[in-house]
């Protein structure tokens, strides 16, 4: 437990001693101000933050992997990983230590924006549900898109392959099948849904909290938090 | 203590494809023992101090540390060694005290054994004055001993250091050299280097790798002693004119001397200098010489055995190796 928690507390204070760390919080603030004002403080409309969370699903797309890309591509670069693997701690709590830390600066981006949920609350009689929904869904997703990062990032040592990595695959993953699925037959179109992880997520910023989507992402984020500590251990055998 | 048992490790897997990167190495460290390993680039001395700190498994055989074997019981074993790899990778973004207080909760030390920790390694590698700066503002050597301190952290009973004193400068190296011999005092040091008398001054006992297997293994003083018959002596004498081939022939006579030879360089008309090769198994022949030149009447300004060095030791093992794989080369070409 001590050594989870060094491993995190490191990881978490490093994306800050950093300029990237600083950048993808503030380009978050930003975007996610721009939005929130064009979509969220519309006069006479409903006091929601649907569309919002709608669209900050788009800026999680592109800046979890800017978090993500460096967890195991910096140590590998720099060949820390050997002074990491060769301490007393399994390597399952290397990566999940990373991984808390990479889930940690999730929540610290998203805490800035509960000044919206003030605004609205300010300004009208919003209702709470959806907002609570919409916040655990984007975080949902963000822990899926975070653990797919950890994996392309335990590949390889070069952050920029694993910034383009996890971008890929979170396209092919949340882009592909909203664009083909309305074109396909409805029993199909209804099994690409269910793999997408944003649609999923969508019920989540409608106020629809269902357990099978809390089991779908918790038990994708688990998946690739494996497959990063397999590939992890790999090199040791190769 | 360290138990290396036919140890080997293919990369690439075992088939004709595959690399064999260390080849049946086996030798053990008693405690307390600093032991160096040496050889050229490629040999396998990374490879075998990996296999050691868990960081790679052995194709085959088995390591022990402390009694701790480094597969089955690999935390185990890992705890109770401190390890700096080479080129010393650290965090340049950290603090000295933080990445110390940082690998102490790795090895699982609690807050007072941590200080305590924390305050012996930033005393015994001279940290203090940087203890609070960022790792990346400092230069090589300060870096070497971060390093060494986060690998003293714990105060491990074995330590195993790659290559501590590369692309450090002279007074860097004698300061790195001068800790490690401190470190040695009370705990089982493996030191691998490329810098011979690094070695010969640091270590109890010197491994040589070559091509995977270990070529010698002993004392600095045992290996040395094992070449010490074919050094050859140098013999400085006053001649007269024509006087050069009395004294030839005078060194050439003494039974244990396999030749001599005039030397050109350092004399002049009225003096000579021979070098003068004993046989095979003759070691020093000083004495001989002395009194084979006292019987001549002549006056002799320098009587000088050579020194084998460990240097000499190595370059004799990695030729004769390098003999070898030429010859192997050769019969897998002929087949």
């Amino acid at each position: 437990m001590r050594a989870l928690s060094a491993i995190c507390g490191r990881e978490y204070a490093s994306m800050f001693r950093i300029p990237l760390g600083w950048v993808v919080v503030s380009l978050f603030v930003m975007l996610s101000s721009i939005y929130f004002m064009g979509r969220a403080m519309v006069p006479g409309g409903a006091a929601t933050m649907r569309e919002v969370f709608g669209v900050w699903w788009a800026l999680l797309l592109f800046l979890c992997p800017s978090v993500s890309m460096r967890i195991f591509s910096e140590e590998l670069r720099s060949g820390t990983i050997e002074t990491s693997l060769t301490a007393p701690v399994a390597d399952g709590v290397l990566v999940v230590g990373k991984y808390l830390a990479s889930v940690l600066f999730l929540i610290t981006m998203l805490v800035p924006t509960l000044v919206y949920v003030a605004v609205l609350a300010l300004l009208s009689r919003p209702d709470y549900g959806p907002i609570l929904s919409g916040y655990a869904g984007l975080m949902l997703l963000g822990m899926l898109y975070l653990a797919v990062g950890a994996l392309a990032s335990a590949c390889t040592s070069s952050q920029t392959l694993a910034f383009l990595g996890t971008l890929f695959a979170l396209l092919l993953l949340d882009v592909l099948p909203a664009r083909i699925a309305p074109q396909l037959p409805e029993q199909f179109a209804k099994i690409v849904y269910m793999l997408s992880p944003n649609l999923r997520a969508n019920d989540f910023y409608r106020g629809l909290i269902d357990t099978s989507h809390i089991a779908f992402f918790l038990a994708g984020s688990v998946w690739f938090v494996v497959l990063a500590t397999l590939v992890l251990q790999s090199r040791r055998w190769r | 203590m360290i138990q290396v048992q036919r140890v080997s490790k293919w990369f690439g897997g075992t088939g004709r494809s595959g690399v064999r990167a260390v080849d049946d190495v086996s030798f053990t460290i008693p405690a307390g023992q600093c032991v160096g390993v040496l050889g050229p680039n490629g040999a396998g001395k990374t490879t075998t101090i990996r296999m050691i700190t868990g960081y790679l498994p052995p194709s085959a055989g088995s390591i022990r540390v402390n009694e701790l074997d480094t597969i089955n019981d690999s935390i185990g074993a890992r705890r109770v060694m401190g390890y700096l790899p080479e080129a010393t990778p650290l965090y340049p973004e950290m603090r000295v005290q933080d990445y110390l207080a940082y690998r102490a909760k790795l090895y699982g030390l609690g807050r007072t054994a941590r200080r305590a920790g924390i305050g012996a390694a930033i005393e015994r590698c001279w940290l203090k004055e940087v203890a609070r700066r960022r790792i990346g503002q400092l230069s090589k050597g300060y870096k070497q001993r971060v390093g060494l301190a986060g690998a003293l952290v714990h105060s491990p009973p074995v330590l195993i250091l790659d290559e501590p004193t590369s692309g450090l400068d002279p007074t860097q190296i004698r300061e790195t050299r001068s800790l490690i011999k401190g470190l040695a005092e009370d705990r089982t040091v493996l030191v691998s280097s490329h810098i011979l008398p690094e070695i010969e001054q640091t270590c109890d006992r010197v491994i040589i790798i070559a091509r995977g297997r270990v070529r010698a293994d002993g004392s600095p003083k045992a290996l040395v002693s094992q070449i010490q018959s074919a050094f050859p002596h140098t013999v400085e004498v006053g001649v007269t004119p024509g006087g050069r081939e009395r004294v030839h022939r005078a060194l050439a006579a003494i039974s244990c001397v396999a030749s001599v030879q005039l030397s050109g360089d350092g004399t002049d008309e009225n003096w000579a200098r021979f070098i003068v090769l004993p046989k095979k198994d003759v070691g020093d022949m000083r004495e001989e010489i002395a009194r084979a030149v006292g019987v001549l009447g002549v006056v002799c300004r320098e009587l000088r055995r050579a020194q084998p060095t460990l240097e000499q030791v190595f370059m004799r093992v990695i030729e004769s190796d390098d003999r070898a794989a030429e010859k192997e080369t050769r019969g897998e070409r002929a087949a």
